[in-house]
């Protein structure tokens, strides 16, 4: 009998708190579920696609490197968003999300993603596709199509931890970041060996960016309000701590470090290029989850 | 045309879970989906501590957070306060259960609906005649709609909402100790807001911004 008291236990209020006790409800900073657990993970992992594919078609505007324009153009609606539809509940209806560009953020990203995904064809089909102002255009909507998922976090008011002036800044430099890597390893593999070493200088740059905008994120959270603090406090609680730990501090950071001091001043090595992609690669997509995943809201009821 | 509210007596109410109940048994809600809950803390440490009771529900704002997050137009604000959400538009995006300070708001997927009360022993009649007489959409978002069906049917019949039963809110109706009231916030004599003038009614989370129509008084 207890044994089925327990089983039944477990059933309605299993432990990774997602059948909480109806009367425990927000009477502590309590983590936002839907946007990262179960199917939120196509949430997350939309949002870093379509980020790492506009960031590559971004940097290779400035080479005026079409495959790399066609692989960026790629990932970003082909896994951006196809993972994004199947986030969906109802994704025959995704096409009523044009409606209300007025005010809704996500409702504007599928403009944005409409326009990019016009354009981009458009530019990479044309002859003259790389003029000045086409560029300028493609550039933009680059930036917009980066940030729009950390942009539909940002207008959460809800929950501190996403609307730090930091997100947007980061989440632009990290698709700018993983862009130039991409490309970087495009080049490599590609035998153009100066290319790849003249590169290097940007890497370092992005790098030492990307590195203070995720200080500066910490940071400002940390010292917004009681409930950022709280979040970031989560990102170090035995749940989270090994993600942290090596996803973010290790992979994202020292490994990234490492590897672009050893090839200071452009002193490349293809397999090094690769290893820092995969690094920043999954880097990235732990400080994303990371911070999707810390998130929480603030108690209806507070205890003191 | 009325614009919907309540307050709500913490002094009064006895956390008897009676509204948690009672909105489940109208709205047929499956397991662990609450449209009604009663939080419970606690102030201070023995031996001078102090319970603390706070009875929640959607707050119907006016200036909701859902509605600016909805990408299709789902959840809307009705011209009687009451904010609604249309099935056929949702598309299932969570946007606004994520923007919800309150986390009033529920996901209702396959894994929703097949919950059982009694767990492995099949869904009782009552469970499978609820699913019939109040059907949710799967891979839409559900919530308090402050009886909406009540409140509709109350008025056609000629009824008052807040003071008729059969007009009024199941958790204002099922309260044994009358702490909850329901009535229109743009009438300056409904006793509503009699309510929150004399005991200086306070919404939730103020510091939102969303303007709620659900008052607290002490």
């Amino acid at each position: 009998m207890s044994k089925n008291i327990h089983e039944l236990e477990q059933i309605m209020f299993p432990p990774d708190g997602s059948g909480v006790k109806p009367y425990e409800w927000m009477i502590n900073p309590t983590r936002q579920r839907q946007w990262i657990d179960k199917q939120g993970v196509f949430l997350w992992l939309a949002f870093f696609f379509s980020e790492i594919g506009a960031g590559l078609y971004f940097v290779s505007l400035f080479y005026q490197y079409k495959p790399g324009l066609v692989l960026g153009w790629l990932i970003t609606l082909i896994l951006g968003g196809l993972v994004h539809v199947a986030y969906l509940g109802n994704p025959f209806r995704a096409w009523r999300m044009i409606m209300k560009p007025n005010t809704s953020e996500l409702s504007r990203g599928i403009w944005i993603i409409g326009a990019f995904a016009a354009l981009g064809l458009l530019q990479m089909v044309t002859s003259g596709g790389f003029n000045i102002v086409f560029n300028v255009i493609m550039g933009i909507l680059c930036l917009l199509v980066i940030s729009h998922g950390f942009a539909t976090m940002k207008v959460i008011r809800a929950l501190p931890a996403w609307i730090s002036n930091m997100v947007l800044p980061f989440s632009i430099i990290s698709g700018v970041w993983i862009g130039q890597q991409a490309l970087q390893l495009m080049f490599v593999f590609g035998g153009q060996a100066e290319l790849v070493s003249g590169m290097e200088v940007w890497a370092e740059a992005f790098y030492f960016i990307y590195f203070l905008c995720l200080v500066l994120y910490v940071w400002g959270t940390w010292h917004a309000n009681e409930i950022g603090a709280a979040s970031i406090k989560m990102m170090l609680s035995d749940e989270l701590k090994q993600i942290t730990l090596i996803g973010v501090v290790g992979l994202a950071v020292v490994l990234p470090l490492v590897l672009t001091l050893i090839m200071w001043g452009g002193d490349t090595n293809g397999f090094m290029v690769f290893l820092r992609l995969a690094s920043v690669f999954a880097g990235d997509l732990a400080v994303r989850y990371i911070v999707m995943k810390s998130a929480v809201y603030k108690p209806l009821l507070e205890r003191s | 045309m009325p614009r919907w509210g309540m307050v709500i007596d913490v002094k009064r109410c006895i956390a008897c879970w009676g509204c948690s109940i009672a909105c489940k048994e109208e709205h047929f809600l499956p397991p662990n989906v609450f449209w009604n809950r009663v939080l419970i803390g606690e102030r201070g440490k023995f031996p001078s501590s102090s319970k603390l009771i706070l009875p929640i529900l959607c707050n119907h704002c006016s200036e909701a957070a859902c509605v600016e997050a909805c990408p299709t137009g789902a959840t809307y604000v009705r011209e009687d306060g009451i904010v609604a959400i249309d099935d056929e538009k949702c598309v299932g995006c969570r946007a606004c259960l994520v923007s919800c300070p309150y986390q009033q708001r529920t996901y209702y997927d396959k894994e929703v609906k097949d919950r059982e009360y009694f767990p492995g022993q099949g869904k009782t009649e009552l469970e499978l005649i609820g699913e019939k007489l109040y059907p949710f959409a799967l891979g839409t978002v559900i919530k308090c709609n402050f009886c909406t069906e009540r409140l509709e049917d109350g008025i056609k019949k000629g009824l008052e909402p807040g003071v008729d039963e059969d007009a009024s809110p199941a958790c204002v109706n099922i309260c044994p100790v009358n702490a909850r009231v329901f009535g229109d916030l743009d009438d300056p004599n409904s006793k509503i807001n009699r309510l929150i003038m004399e005991h200086k009614g306070k919404q939730l989370r103020p510091e939102f911004g969303t303007e709620p129509a659900v008052y607290y008084i002490d």
